[in-house]
């Protein structure tokens, strides 16, 4: 069974002559485990996909369900629920928390979740030091380079063991070291823990890393293509 | 720790200044509630402690419902009575001593302010209570002018057995020989003079009465007993007499309880402001967050969870002004006791402990703290959780409500403004102080709408100012796109400013009033001061002969004195002022707010009575009423013909009336404080010598020349205004250094912005005058919102106090100019940092800033 199921999935922002649709009957399925990659000019709907994934947002039309649950038929509490447990999100500005440590940042979907602070921290170290940061857990975000801080976003992601992992635009605002390293780890993930990932992004050449691309424009999938690996090279 | 703890306190910490700055308005308010309201129990506690220590073994204590003097037939009665073992009479006076009376040296504090002078019938009053005497004799039916003291007090005079005891009395200075020394007091309370009733009568001018009957039971009388006998003892007095101790106290109380209720009206303001401000900063702090917010939300934060983060911000704060608040509270009561002590204890003798703190009050104060800070961070909290986990991603995506909301908002506003106008006219203080503040709710309302009107008209008037930097439309325009950020930076400066307005229009009217009044109720060449002024009863006045003698001075044109009588009309205390109306018209006069000066007449054909407006609101009676005066004899139908003020007893539920009638109803011929008039061509140096010369056998008056006193007065009015501005203005600083703060995050939240304009080609001087363009606009519409605000709330305070004081209302030009400097000025402040800060900006680093 996929994970992700899209049918039909639309999204229009505004009404009358000012209407844009943003999303066109997009209907996609990935499967647990899968690394999609969602590439297309500026505008095309990208982020807009994931948004409606993630439940961060409501489709206009058609449906989206996230193993098993119809997110039409949830309200916000249960959404809110379902993300916590089922999703982690990843983004272009890492979006931490600037007043908590590296550490609590990572905690913070368990901590939400109502775990113990002793046992989510647990947790968040270990995802850290496997992310190489075991020697910055109590420093804050902006003692952290860009490529550091994502690689907290990255582990506050996984740290409720989530199926899903949905990234916008991970490395948009690294330079090409840290980007390679990024999406590197997002595979890792992927591969090696099993987690569906699906991750937006514009670069070609981090696109490459994932499974499979889809090609979106105009709120439409033009194009889907399967990429043949060498494990060794990714 | 809980997560919503957690961030909260975290991000409490990372704004460690502005963290402060929203607490320091709690601090204050719940600073005054909870000091001012732990103040006046203290003094009552210790009142009630040093009545209780004078009543030692006394079963019953009996004194006039009046509160004055009375014939002794009273005690006769008494003592027919079933059941009643001991009866004794007695004339108890407090003596105020003058300063340095005891010891002579300046230089030194005094120990001892006052004595309690104590006539009494020495046979019978050995019934009463035992008089174990340490040395010498006790009193016998054949002395004169001698006294029983105790043995602190002769030691405090350097006197023994044999000596003389020199005291001020109401007809000069007084020897006493003493006879008979007592242990040293035990219990606080004034040191006791016991002298034979004849002297002590002399001595206070009292002739042929007494003020305080102390009975005792026959033994083993049970409760129900004791009850009966009371109630015989009520039965045969009737209502002329109450039991119970005399409370020489009352009048002080009166005043203190009127100061009480004002500072804590101000304490409320203060929270109000205190919330007010919290509101504010938790609007800046939602929409600065908007970002971590939706990332939580994203997260999985539930809204409960995004409510009870901003709500314990709100929460921790609230605990924290709170408790700091109740901590400078107490010390602040230590402080006011301290200072009270001296006053205190020469005025009534009252030894004050520490604060007493009421759990009760302890609770009120924090809930009240607390209570305002939740409250005000709940519309904020409530927006923050309505943050949708999209705005993580696209800050910017929530414009669209705004300007629903704003037209609501102006509606309300103006719904509002109505309701207050309604209010002033209505002339009513207890509508007209509320309609103060929803004034200032319904500037915050509109200014949203107002926004672009007012930034076109100053940005017109400083556009021409920044026309060569080319930036002044932009300032302008910058503005009016965000109507509901700058409505909270303004409001936030313009409560400030409304504030110090308001004290200005407050202290020029007060001024302004006072002044007249002193110059016409104290005009007077000489006076001679008692040493507790205003409060009447614990003085000794003198004798009618001063007034005689002086009035026989040569040059001297007329005297007029006050004489006091404590009353009650309906079960409420008043205080009666009697007056000579020819010789006090001549000499001094009365600043009237219904009738004139013929109403002085009046008062010598009848019973009549001129009150003053704290008189007419406490028994809610009016001009042409008839009212009940409560006398040693019963009650007293007088009317009422005139409301007008002096000075001195303006404070006081006072009654004015012929001494005439003083002496007729309640006996009285003492002279409490003298003012005199002298002839023009009189030499000044030679006849203030003789008045002085004379007033020496009186030592507990100061005998002083009119105009010296009016500057020490004028002085000590100047000095308490000057602290009422103080206040004000702590009250002002929190939130100016909130608009400070919210300017400061305007330019940091456009950063990028400016970065985009550099990249232009816009120079750094240019940024910079952008930067203090705007700040400066902002700073204009937070000002004059601030000055319709102040003018408002000035006007309020005016007429609510004028139902008390006649005072007009003063237009405070001072206040308004202070204003308008202070907001400009802060403005200017305000842009200085960030507009540094945005001109040195890296144009690359600037356009990168999220």
């Amino acid at each position: 069974m996929s994970l992700i199921t899209t049918s039909k999935l639309t999204k229009i922002y505004g009404s009358g002559a000012t209407a844009v649709t943003a999303l066109d009957h997009v209907s996609i399925s990935i499967q647990p485990g899968e690394f999609v990659a969602v590439m297309g000019p500026s505008g095309c709907g990208k982020s807009t996909l994931l948004h409606l994934i993630g439940g961060l947002d409501k489709a206009s039309q058609g449906s989206v369900s996230v193993d098993g649950h119809n997110l039409n038929d949830l309200d916000d509490d249960s959404l809110t629920k379902l993300r916590r447990r089922k999703m982690g999100f990843v983004f272009q500005f890492y979006n931490l928390i600037p007043v908590l440590t590296a550490l609590e940042n990572a905690a913070l979907p368990v901590t939400l979740d109502g775990s113990q602070p002793a046992e989510a921290q647990k947790k968040a170290a270990e995802w850290l030091s496997r992310f190489g940061l075991g020697g910055r857990l109590s420093h804050r975000p902006d003692q952290l380079s860009g490529g550091q801080q994502q690689r907290v976003a990255i582990a506050r992601a996984l740290v409720a063991e989530p199926q899903l992992i949905l990234a916008d635009e991970p490395t948009g605002n690294l330079d090409t070291k840290s980007s390679d390293e990024i999406a590197g780890l997002l595979r890792q993930v992927s591969k090696e823990l099993g987690r569906a990932v699906i991750m937006v992004t514009h670069d070609p050449r981090i696109a490459a890393y994932a499974d499979r691309i889809i090609f979106l424009k105009d709120g439409k999938v033009v194009e889907e293509t399967i990429l043949e690996k060498n494990s060794q090279n990714h | 720790m809980n997560i919503q703890l957690t961030l909260a306190t975290r991000y409490l910490l990372g704004r460690k200044l502005r963290t402060f700055l929203t607490t320091l308005a709690i601090i204050f308010g719940v600073l005054l509630i909870f000091g001012m309201n732990t103040v006046l129990p203290t003094m009552i506690a210790a009142l009630q402690a040093n009545v209780q220590g004078a009543e030692g073994s006394v079963d019953f204590t009996i004194t006039s419902a009046a509160g004055g003097s009375f014939e002794p037939a009273a005690a006769e009665q008494l003592r027919q009575l079933d059941g009643v073992r001991a009866v004794a009479a007695s004339l108890q006076r407090t003596v105020n001593l003058p300063a340095d009376f005891v010891d002579g040296d300046s230089s030194r504090p005094d120990t001892l302010n006052a004595i309690k002078l104590i006539g009494i019938t020495p046979e019978i009053a050995r019934s009463i209570r035992a008089y174990p005497l340490v040395e010498g004799r006790y009193l016998n039916d054949s002395d004169n002018a001698s006294a029983v003291i105790s043995q602190t007090l002769a030691d405090a005079c350097s006197v023994k057995v044999g000596d003389t005891l020199r005291l001020p009395s109401a007809a000069g200075m007084t020897e006493l020989t003493i006879v008979g020394l007592l242990p040293g007091r035990l219990a606080a309370g004034n040191e006791d003079v016991f002298v034979p009733l004849a002297q002590a009568q002399k001595m206070t001018g009292e002739t042929g009465k007494v003020n305080l009957i102390e009975l005792n039971v026959q033994a083993f009388a049970d409760e129900s007993r004791r009850a009966e006998i009371q109630a015989a003892i009520e039965a045969s007095l009737g209502e002329n007499f109450r039991i119970g101790a005399l409370m020489a106290g009352d009048e002080l109380f009166a005043t203190l309880e009127l100061g009480q209720v004002g500072l804590s009206i101000f304490g409320v303001l203060a929270l109000f402001m205190g919330g007010f401000i919290i509101f504010n900063t938790f609007r800046t702090v939602v929409s600065e967050r908007r970002r971590d917010i939706g990332m939580l939300r994203a997260l999985g934060a539930t809204r409960g969870v995004i409510l009870g983060m901003i709500l314990a911000e709100g929460l921790i704060q609230g605990l924290l002004g709170s408790g700091i608040g109740l901590f400078l509270g107490y010390w602040m009561a230590v402080g006011v006791i301290r200072i009270a002590q001296g006053p205190m204890s020469s005025f009534i003798n009252l030894q004050l402990g520490w604060p007493v703190i009421s759990p009760g009050l302890v609770f009120v104060s924090v809930l009240a703290g607390m209570g305002v800070t939740v409250l005000a961070g709940l519309i904020p909290a409530f927006s923050a959780s309505r943050v949708t986990p999209l705005e993580a991603l696209r800050p910017s995506a929530s414009e669209t409500s705004i300007k629903r909301q704003t037209g609501y908002g102006f509606i309300a506003g103006v719904g509002l403004a109505m309701l207050s106008l309604a209010a002033i006219f209505s002339r009513q203080a207890a509508l007209i102080i509320p309609g103060g503040l929803l004034f200032l709710v319904s500037l915050v309302l509109v200014s949203p709408a107002l926004v672009r009107p007012f930034a076109n008209i100053f940005g017109r008037l400083t556009a021409p100012i920044f026309a060569r930097q080319g930036i002044g439309g932009l300032a302008q325009n910058n503005l009016s796109r965000q109507p509901t950020r700058v409505a909270v930076t303004a409001s936030a400066s313009m409560l400030g400013l409304a504030v110090i307005v308001a004290a200005g229009g407050l202290v020029s009217s007060m001024t302004g009033m006072l002044g007249g009044m002193l110059k016409d109720s104290l005009g007077s060449d000489y006076l001679l001061v008692p040493p507790s002024i205003g409060v009447w009863s614990s003085n000794v006045g003198a004798t009618p002969a001063l007034a005689e003698s002086l009035r026989g001075l040569d040059g001297v044109e007329a005297v007029s004195t006050f004489r006091y009588a404590a009353s009650k009309t309906n079960g409420l205390a008043v205080s009666l002022i009697g007056i000579e109306p020819g010789d006090f018209e001549r000499v001094s006069g009365l600043v009237f707010s219904e009738g004139n000066r013929s109403s002085y007449a009046e008062l010598t054909e009848a019973r009549t009575l001129i009150v003053n407006g704290s008189f007419l609101i406490a028994t809610k009676t009016r001009v042409g009423d008839t009212v009940e005066l409560l006398t040693p004899t019963g009650r007293i139908p007088y009317r009422i013909v005139a409301a007008a003020t002096d000075l001195l007893n303006a404070k006081l539920t006072t009654a004015y009336l012929s001494q005439a009638n003083l002496q007729a109803d309640f006996g009285v011929t003492e002279d409490v404080f003298l003012q005199l008039d002298l002839r023009d061509s009189a030499d000044q140096q030679a006849i203030g010598a003789k008045v002085r010369a004379l007033a020496a056998a009186y030592p507990q008056f100061k005998a002083i020349s009119g105009a010296e006193y009016y500057a020490s007065l004028m002085g000590m009015l100047e000095a308490a205004f000057l602290g009422i501005y103080l206040l004000f203005a702590l009250l002002a600083l929190p939130s100016l250094i909130a608009m400070l703060n919210t300017l400061a995050i305007n330019v940091i939240e456009r950063t990028r912005e400016i970065g985009m304009l550099r990249a232009l080609g816009s120079t750094r001087s240019q940024i910079r005058a952008l930067v203090l363009a705007e700040a400066l606009l902002l700073a204009a519409i937070g000002t004059v919102f601030g000055i319709l605000g102040g003018l408002y709330l000035g006007y309020a305070l005016v007429t609510a106090i004028e139902v008390i004081f006649p005072m007009g209302y003063y237009f405070p030009m001072s206040g308004i100019l202070a204003a308008l400097v202070t907001g400009l000025l802060f403005g200017a402040l305000a842009a200085i940092i960030p507009a540094r800060q945005a001109a040195a900006m890296n144009v690359v680093e600037a356009l990168r800033y999220e």
